[in-house]
């Protein structure tokens, strides 16, 4: 028999953390270590050696991948230093790619070699916009001067000056985000579409009935979000237990923000154009902007406390540098510290550098939105697709 | 050399277990004179602990029997109990060395006669038999001892126990003002044969050891099944005594594990299928149940391991125990995957079995003196030096291993005292 190895799949396992895979010898301590193993479907011991032996599509339409939280208490028990749990994740990064649409721009997000495109990219398509809404209406291209930037803060960046033109901003920031944020709910929806029907045939499900959009979100999908808020299976974890007091800040400060950001296109921009004094940024005391202080100080301190974990786990050897692992951190951290700084610039009035850094920010929020269904971040929607698939395989309508 | 010390300079051989005993023996049977030190008041080592050797399920002390007597009777061995090296000086050839004597307490006039230990109130950790029962202050160090005589740890004897003991030895053996000694031996190279340590198993936190007096480690057993053990080779549950329905052996616990021991140990597997059969001597409807990641029985052992294998009441789980549930009856639960069927189990037994491995003496206890060792502890031979590792002191081994690599440590040990 002519034997084919995937050469690409070994080396995309390897730079995404599971270079330590062939150390395996199976002693399936790790089955036993992890807290979230069942015993009808141990894993990771499974995964471990259909890793080995190339079974990249066993491996793909696998739940338990997903469902690992990486705690890391396989790699912890680990005899041989094969390091389950980098290689868990690793086989995750490599899922994302191979449910990703488009495959370029995924392809681009595997490497630190790419950061200059993945960075200029963004940086460039806002630049444009930016020269570009000078053209249109009035007061387009500015540095805005100190009154102006206390009354509007960042509310004018793309420029709108009165009030026939006050919706251009809002306009602006909608084409660039909401197309962003588009194109990675797309490709999310074509991922985890394939995913399901993936793991649909490979579980062996036949079902008669399937559940209509009401009873999957009632009965499949929020009962795992509620989980997933609650950090119930990340509490299972023993050796990086630490790690929940990071990701639960985080969680929470992405809900804050995204409340804070509903309210203010709400406030700014539906209810502004009844009540033009709407406009501008929130006052100090208000609920939702201090909701939204809170959160992005919940989201700094967050990362920096996976930061710390995940630098301390390298130095120790518990875990691999990889720049899958560092890509999102790097990623929340540059949205959580430019947002910040840019609204204490605004507190300080320095229009010039304020803007300097606003430009940032939004660079950083669209890497977020843009790469978000092929770099780690991706769990968010896959691990969850996950838990909602193992309770649809052991629910009525399978069983 | 050959001017100085004639055709027969003597030999150091440090370790008198089963490895040290045989250098020492290929050595003088030669023609050399031969230094045999014991830092333990008996020769005989591990080998003295075992029920049986595998394959042939003899009991050791017709091993140990055999060379006793030719040491006996070989005049060119000269040996020293609870013996050990202080310092080496000199070159190959012609080495100068250093032991140290400790105080035994006890002279030459004992005959093993015993009346001392009915006397003595003292108790203590009988360590001979891994804690499983106690002893006496004053003590033969095991059945087959050599010297046969008695041996006092004079920390835990009391004043009481002291007039006691002196008042029911009716030889005038006991001499509690007996000092430390030192002497110099010469010598044209040594052989170190300083064995092998059970891996301690509490540092398995996973495996409870210590938690539950369910969970044995093989040494132990052997010390179970021994007829001169705490039970007198019944094998029941420590603790309760309790006759066993069902036993789970933990192979590799603590072995191939760089958190331990990243070595194999090489005898675990073997040790294992030993110890099924006295648990099937003993209980020929117990239940047996073997947690192992590969077996390793190379060679002729594999007929061993097919015939336990073919016991219809053992079964074979191809995992490696990774948790220990302690169960309110005295039981224990062993939690595995079982790699063949994908599934994780979780079996209750009565007693489980640790298959710990074996650690160099000298990784845990520095050397007084230089000699090189592996990342692990094991010894390695200096040619240069004239340094011999033999037996389980230069890699984890069965008897018969360490029978051959001490014949050919004794070989290389002569040949630096004919250059």
């Amino acid at each position: 028999m002519n034997v084919q190895p995937d050469l690409e799949f070994i080396r995309q396992l390897k730079t995404a953390g599971g270079d330590t895979l062939k150390k395996c010898f199976q002693c399936a301590t790790c089955s036993v270590a992890c807290p979230l193993s069942t015993d009808k479907k141990p894993f990771p011991r499974k995964e471990m050696i259909w890793a080995s032996w190339g079974l990249k599509d066993k491996l793909v339409t696998d739940p338990d991948v997903f469902l690992c939280h990486q705690c890391g208490d396989c790699t912890e028990k680990c005899p041989r230093g094969a390091k389950p749990g980098e290689t868990l994740g690793a086989i995750r990064a490599y899922a994302y790619q191979q449910f990703a649409w488009p495959q370029g721009l995924a392809k681009l997000t595997t490497s630190a070699k790419n950061l200059p495109v993945l960075i200029g990219l963004p940086a460039v398509v806002i630049l444009i916009m930016w020269l570009f809404s000078a053209l249109i209406g009035v007061s387009g291209l500015h540095i805005p001067n100190h009154e102006q930037f206390a009354e509007h803060g960042y509310q004018h960046f793309f420029g709108s000056w009165n009030f026939y033109w006050y919706g251009k901003n809002i306009a602006f920031i909608a084409l660039i985000m909401g197309v962003s944020a588009l194109i990675a709910i797309i490709s999310s929806w074509m991922g985890v579409t394939r995913m399901w029907k993936a793991m649909a045939a490979d579980a062996k499900i036949n079902a008669t009935y399937r559940p209509s959009v009401f009873q999957f979100i009632s009965r499949f999908l929020w009962p795992s979000i509620w989980e997933t808020l609650q950090h119930k299976r990340f509490k299972e974890c023993k050796t990086n237990s630490d790690r929940v007091s990071g990701h639960l800040p985080l969680v929470l400060a992405f809900i804050g923000l995204f409340l804070a950001t509903c309210w203010s296109l709400i406030k700014n921009d539906i209810l502004g154009l009844i009540w033009p004094s709407l406009h501008g940024p929130l006052w100090f005391w208000d609920p939702i902007k201090l909701i939204a202080n809170v959160a992005a100080i919940a989201m700094l301190y967050g990362i920096w406390v996976l930061w710390q974990n995940r630098r301390k786990m390298e130095a120790e050897g518990r875990a691999s540098n990889t720049f899958y692992d560092w890509f999102l951190i790097w990623e929340v951290a540059a949205v959580g510290i430019t947002g910040l700084l840019a609204e204490l610039l605004r507190w300080g009035g320095m229009p010039g550098l304020g803007y300097v850094v606003y430009y940032v920010h939004l660079i950083s929020v669209m890497m977020l939105f843009l790469y978000m269904p092929y770099t780690k971040f991706a769990h968010i929607v896959y691990r969850t697709l996950a838990m909602c698939f193992e309770r649809y395989r052991n629910s009525s309508f399978v069983q | 050399m050959a001017d100085e010390h004639g055709a027969t300079g003597a030999v150091l051989v440090v370790g008198g277990g089963i490895s040290g005993l045989t250098a020492a023996l290929e050595a003088a049977e030669v023609g050399n004179d031969v230094f045999l030190i014991e830092k333990g008041p008996s020769l005989g080592g591990r080998v003295a602990q075992m029920n049986k050797y595998f394959p042939k399920l003899c009991p050791p002390s017709c091993g140990l029997e055999i060379n006793f007597r030719r040491i006996r009777d070989n005049r060119r061995i000269r040996t020293y109990t609870m013996a050990t090296v202080q310092a080496v000086t000199g070159a190959p050839g012609n080495y100068e060395v250093t032991l140290s004597v400790a105080p035994r307490y006890v002279n030459s006039n004992c005959t093993a006669c015993g009346d001392c230990t009915a006397a003595c109130p003292d108790e203590m950790v009988n360590e001979f038999n891994f804690g499983l029962d106690k002893a006496k202050a004053i003590y033969l160090p095991h059945p087959m001892a050599y010297p046969r005589r008695y041996v006092i740890n004079k920390e835990k004897l009391s004043a009481a126990g002291a007039s006691a003991i002196s008042s029911a030895c009716k030889y005038g053996a006991i001499d509690l003002e007996m000092k430390p000694e030192t002497l110099t031996v010469k010598v044209t190279s040594i052989v170190w044969a300083t064995g092998w340590t059970p891996y301690d198993a509490h540092k398995m936190d996973n495996l409870k050891f210590g938690q539950s007096p369910a969970i044995v480690t093989n040494m132990m057993m052997e010390r179970l099944a021994s007829p001169s053990g705490p039970t007198d080779g019944k094998i029941l549950r420590p603790g309760d005594n309790k006759p066993i329905t069902s036993i789970g052996f933990v192979q590799c616990a603590g072995s191939r594990d760089e958190n331990h021991l990243e070595y194999c140990s090489h005898i675990c597997c073997m040790a294992t299928f030993k110890q099924m059969s006295y648990v099937r001597e003993q209980y020929p409807d117990a239940e047996i149940y073997v947690f192992y990641i590969d077996l390793r029985t190379p060679g002729k052992y594999e007929k061993f391991r097919a015939e336990r294998m073919a016991d219809p009441k053992a079964k074979f789980i191809k995992g490696k125990v990774a948790d220990v549930i302690l169960e309110v009856d005295g039981g224990v639960t062993l939690v595995a995957e079982n790699a063949v069927t994908m599934e994780k189990i979780s079996q209750r037994v009565d007693m489980a079995v640790l298959a710990t491995g074996m650690q160099p003496r000298a990784a845990l206890e520095p050397m007084s003196v230089a000699v090189r060792q592996d990342a692990n502890g094991f010894l390695l031979s200096e040619a240069d030096k004239g340094y011999y590792a033999a037996g389980c002191a230069k890699k984890a081994a069965d008897v018969v291993t360490c029978a051959q690599s001490s014949t050919a440590a004794a070989l290389k040990a002569l040949q630096v005292s004919r250059r």
